[in-house]
């Protein structure tokens, strides 16, 4: 399936999505979800799932909240608070949540402004900032940053 | 001009289900003061009948289908899910789930052939994970651990 057909079917979950402001990066696949991949990881699904399934930074609490989630990437690195403009020296993560305050999905500035993200099991993107925002994944709570090529500080 | 030839067969339970019907009557009748080898007849002949209805190998193939037309569902409406909570809580896996032990083996072959987030389902079924705790959320890890723990139950093929 061609990238605009596939952004064309995926409309009533992403409405603000197109072709114009996206664009595919890496093909499917479920080893690894948003959370890892904005966390720099594609070797592991990061969730604090309840059956202690999936990877999830042992010091977090195994929780589906904002503060978890904030302090797992928090273990990264991302510590400080900001907002989604391009700054030099900075790598900078954006949490989204539901309108329940769930985390969904979260994202991974790029260089250039746009952002990097992994659509579930799917394919990797990379986005205007706002293209992701809907009924699907909410929209952005949180944008955090941390000095540019900084290594993992969770030991992995 | 040849008439075609017409081929009578005797009828049959299957052919008939009406004899089946009158062979219980006749034996329910006759079980009221009959004999011990009357009462096992009337029993087989039950049996017999529920067999008849409700083959056991229709029966699989009904549960496969099913089993396939969920795990279809499922996969198209949470493909963009980024939780396997979420996942797991979709309506189909959770009939899945509540297929119980019998899922479990087209479960596995799905995860052999497919792959797929099934370890909740597994677990859940199975009270059981044979997933090191390092290997927690590399899909490739669990994925193999699971088809091994198949194979030693004989769940799927090795």
């Amino acid at each position: 399936m061609m990238f605009e057909d596939l952004v064309r079917a995926i409309q009533p979950k992403f409405p603000q999505l197109t072709a114009a402001n996206s664009r595919p990066t890496s093909p499917y696949d479920e080893g690894y979800n948003c959370i890892a991949w904005a966390a720099d990881d594609t070797d592991r699904w990061w969730e604090p799932d309840p059956l202690f399934q999936q990877y999830w930074p042992p010091s977090v609490p195994r929780e589906y909240t904002l503060d978890a989630f904030v302090r797992a990437y928090g273990l990264q690195g991302y510590i400080e608070r900001c907002n989604a403009t391009v700054e030099m020296g900075k790598q900078k993560v954006a949490i989204y949540t539901a309108s329940s305050g769930k985390p969904t999905h979260a994202a991974r500035q790029l260089p250039d402004g746009w952002w990097a993200s992994k659509l579930g099991r799917e394919i990797d993107i990379e986005h205007e900032f706002e293209a992701l925002d809907g009924p699907m994944y909410g929209t952005v709570a949180v944008i955090l940053a941390r000095p540019a090529k900084q290594h993992s500080m969770s030991g992995k | 001009m040849t008439t075609p030839t017409v081929v009578r067969r005797a009828p049959t339970m299957r052919s008939s289900p009406a004899i089946g019907v009158a062979a219980n009557v006749i034996f329910a009748i006759s079980a009221m003061g009959a004999s011990p080898q009357s009462d096992q007849l009337r029993s087989r002949l039950r049996d017999a009948s529920v067999h008849f209805a409700f083959p056991a190998s229709n029966r699989r193939d009904s549960r496969r289908e099913r089993f396939r037309s969920l795990a279809q569902q499922w996969r198209s409406e949470t493909q963009w899910f980024s939780s396997t909570r979420d996942i797991a809580m979709h309506p189909a896996y959770q009939a899945i789930i509540g297929m119980g032990a019998a899922a479990l083996p087209m479960i596995l072959e799905d995860l052999r052939q497919n792959s797929g987030h099934w370890y909740w389902a597994l677990k859940a079924i199975s009270n059981e994970d044979p997933v090191v705790p390092g290997d927690r959320g590399s899909i490739k890890k669990m994925r193999n651990a699971w088809l091994q723990w198949g194979e030693t139950k004989g769940l799927v093929r090795a």
